[in-house]
């Protein structure tokens, strides 16, 4: 037998569980947003929803004619069956799950959501933008999302797809494919994607912003065709931004730490997870700020399935910080709560007098 | 040396772990997680070898897991429905990587002057063992390195895939005999293996 010892490392284990039931928490949310997903049943609402839809493709088709003589051929659609739209108001963000991925819907976003007959998923964003968590594609059906003009192909990835105010698609893990006037391009985790426009506010923003290095597979573009701007400010939702945070850590702790609070001071149900993240980032180099977050947390989360841990990294710091008495009597109130908890044998130990 | 003793839960104490996760309960979910992490992390490690995707996989397992719970009846023992789980996402993942060229450096680490030679030698060693394995079919891949780096038998390597035990024994050879193809060329690769 070859021998290949895996890593045995229980901050590494501890951050995976923290994942997986941070996700989980997430997908329940979602789950009950699915089913909060109303389904037309009247004829007249559906009489709407087709007269909408008609002129959705009559405006497409309007798209296709004006810029044929550029585009690349358009991405394949599958053929419609169970179309629904999903309309978030001004202010308002609306999560909801389509097979495997789960979709949030920007304030001001209409979407439809259809399915093919194949299982493929076709996202169609008429106004605002969507976030999605999609699994990779390899033997899925296919995903794709089409904002206007642009047509994005999920490799297996998490990305946003915004219509308006400007097309935009940026990358936050795995690949995407976007077809649109003037080519095809393949997008990696990290980037941003505009198509070229005209005025001085988009070089603006790549003058604020230089456009990161990145290798794009490019299918052949007509020459002289306008190059797509790229920029790395992508609007993210709560859950992308904790996300990104999470791979900040090995590069960029100021960062991260900057999307943490940013998450954590928000309502979303991601706001835990990134305090957490937040006081796990700030014990490395900051212990007051890191404690201060610690207390946060408890305050505000006292119930979440987190809090144990939290009062345990509680307790950590004051130890690593030489804050002795201090651990006694957190480990004492940890055991109080949680005298059967993960911690409890250790906790006894740092509990008891010296 | 102290006689360490790892207790085997019942089927009675994991159907009613299940039951309890079922029912919404953290810490049976959290102690569920606790337990299998250790295996499920190993298999797909050695699967995998030393790659940032490791930690990316086990948390879609665990997911699936706790996502699909309601759908274990308990006919095969738990570890055994999760080892398939893990086996089923490493398997989309090699799948979806194949015909990606992995080249040695992507799954290097950083070189430490402090590790001795041996340490080096053997990390060089399954570098390219990982970068030979990237060569193979995703389901001769899957079925070696379950057989040969994380010990399973032939029969659990069968039962994890979802295939026979001829089959499973065919990819099996098929992957070491072009291993071994490869190592008649690479000393270091014939060492380990």
């Amino acid at each position: 037998m070859i021998n290949v010892d895996p890593p045995q490392n229980e901050t590494r284990r501890d951050r995976i569980e923290r994942n997986v039931f941070a996700q989980l928490a997430q997908m329940r949310v979602s789950d009950r947003a699915d089913a909060a997903v109303p389904v037309p049943a009247t004829s007249n609402r559906r009489a709407w929803m087709f007269a909408g839809l008609g002129a959705a493709v009559a405006a497409a088709v309007i798209l296709v004619v004006m810029t044929k003589s550029e585009a690349p051929p358009p991405a394949p659609i599958a053929e419609d069956t169970t179309p629904s739209r999903i309309v978030t108001p001004v202010g308002g963000e609306s999560q909801f799950t389509v097979g495997d991925a789960v979709i949030v819907a920007a304030s001001d976003t209409s979407v439809d959501v259809k399915r093919a007959p194949d299982g493929g998923i076709t996202l169609v964003v008429a106004r605002g933008a969507v976030d999605c968590d999609v699994a990779p594609r390899n033997q899925r059906p296919p995903f794709h999302v089409i904002a206007g003009d642009v047509s994005v192909e999920v490799v297996g990835t998490r990305f946003s797809v915004a219509r308006t105010p400007s097309p935009r698609v940026d990358v936050v893990r795995g690949k995407v494919r976007v077809r649109a006037p003037g080519g095809t391009w393949l997008l990696a985790a990290g980037d941003s994607w505009t198509p070229p426009v005209s005025g001085s506010a988009a070089e603006q923003v790549a003058a604020e912003e230089p456009a990161p290095e990145i290798e794009i597979d490019r299918t052949p573009a007509p020459r002289n065709s306008p190059t797509p701007t790229l920029t790395p400010t992508p609007t993210l939702s709560p859950h992308a931004q904790y996300q990104m945070a999470q791979k900040l850590e090995a590069t960029d702790l100021a960062r991260a730490a900057k999307l943490y609070r940013t998450v954590a001071s928000s309502k979303d149900a991601w706001a835990a997870p990134a305090l957490f993240g937040l006081a796990e980032l700030e014990a490395k180099t900051n212990a007051t700020q890191a404690l201060t977050d610690c207390n946060e947390y408890l305050r505000r989360f006292a119930s979440s399935a987190q809090a144990e841990d939290v009062e345990w990294l509680r307790i950590e710091i004051l130890r690593s910080a030489g804050r002795r008495d201090e651990a006694r009597v957190a480990a004492t109130e940890y055991l109080r709560q949680w005298p059967q908890g993960s911690y409890a044998g250790i906790a006894r130990r740092i509990a008891s007098p010296p | 040396m102290g006689l360490s003793i790892v207790e085997r839960p019942t089927p009675e104490d994991e159907a009613e772990l299940v039951a309890a996760c079922l029912a919404g309960d953290v810490a049976a979910q959290r102690a569920l997680f606790r337990r299998e992490f250790g295996r499920v992390n190993a298999t797909i490690y050695r699967i995998l070898g030393p790659t940032r995707e490791v930690d990316d996989l086990v948390q879609e397992t665990f997911i699936a897991v706790f996502r699909g719970l309601a759908r274990f009846r308990g006919e095969a023992r738990l570890a055994t429905w999760i080892d398939r789980i893990a086996v089923r996402v490493a398997l989309d993942h090699v799948r979806a990587r194949k015909g990606t060229p992995v080249a040695l450096g992507v799954i290097d680490e950083p070189a430490d002057a402090s590790v001795p030679d041996a340490q080096a030698h053997a990390r060089e060693g399954l570098r390219r063992l990982y970068a030979a394995l990237a060569q193979l079919s995703p389901e001769a891949r899957i079925a070696f390195a379950l057989y040969a780096i994380d010990g399973r038998s032939i029969a659990e390597v069968a039962r994890l895939v979802g295939t026979t035990v001829v089959t499973a024994k065919v990819r099996i050879w098929r992957a070491r005999r072009e291993l071994m193809k490869r190592a008649a060329e690479d000393p270091v690769l014939k060492e380990l293996l």
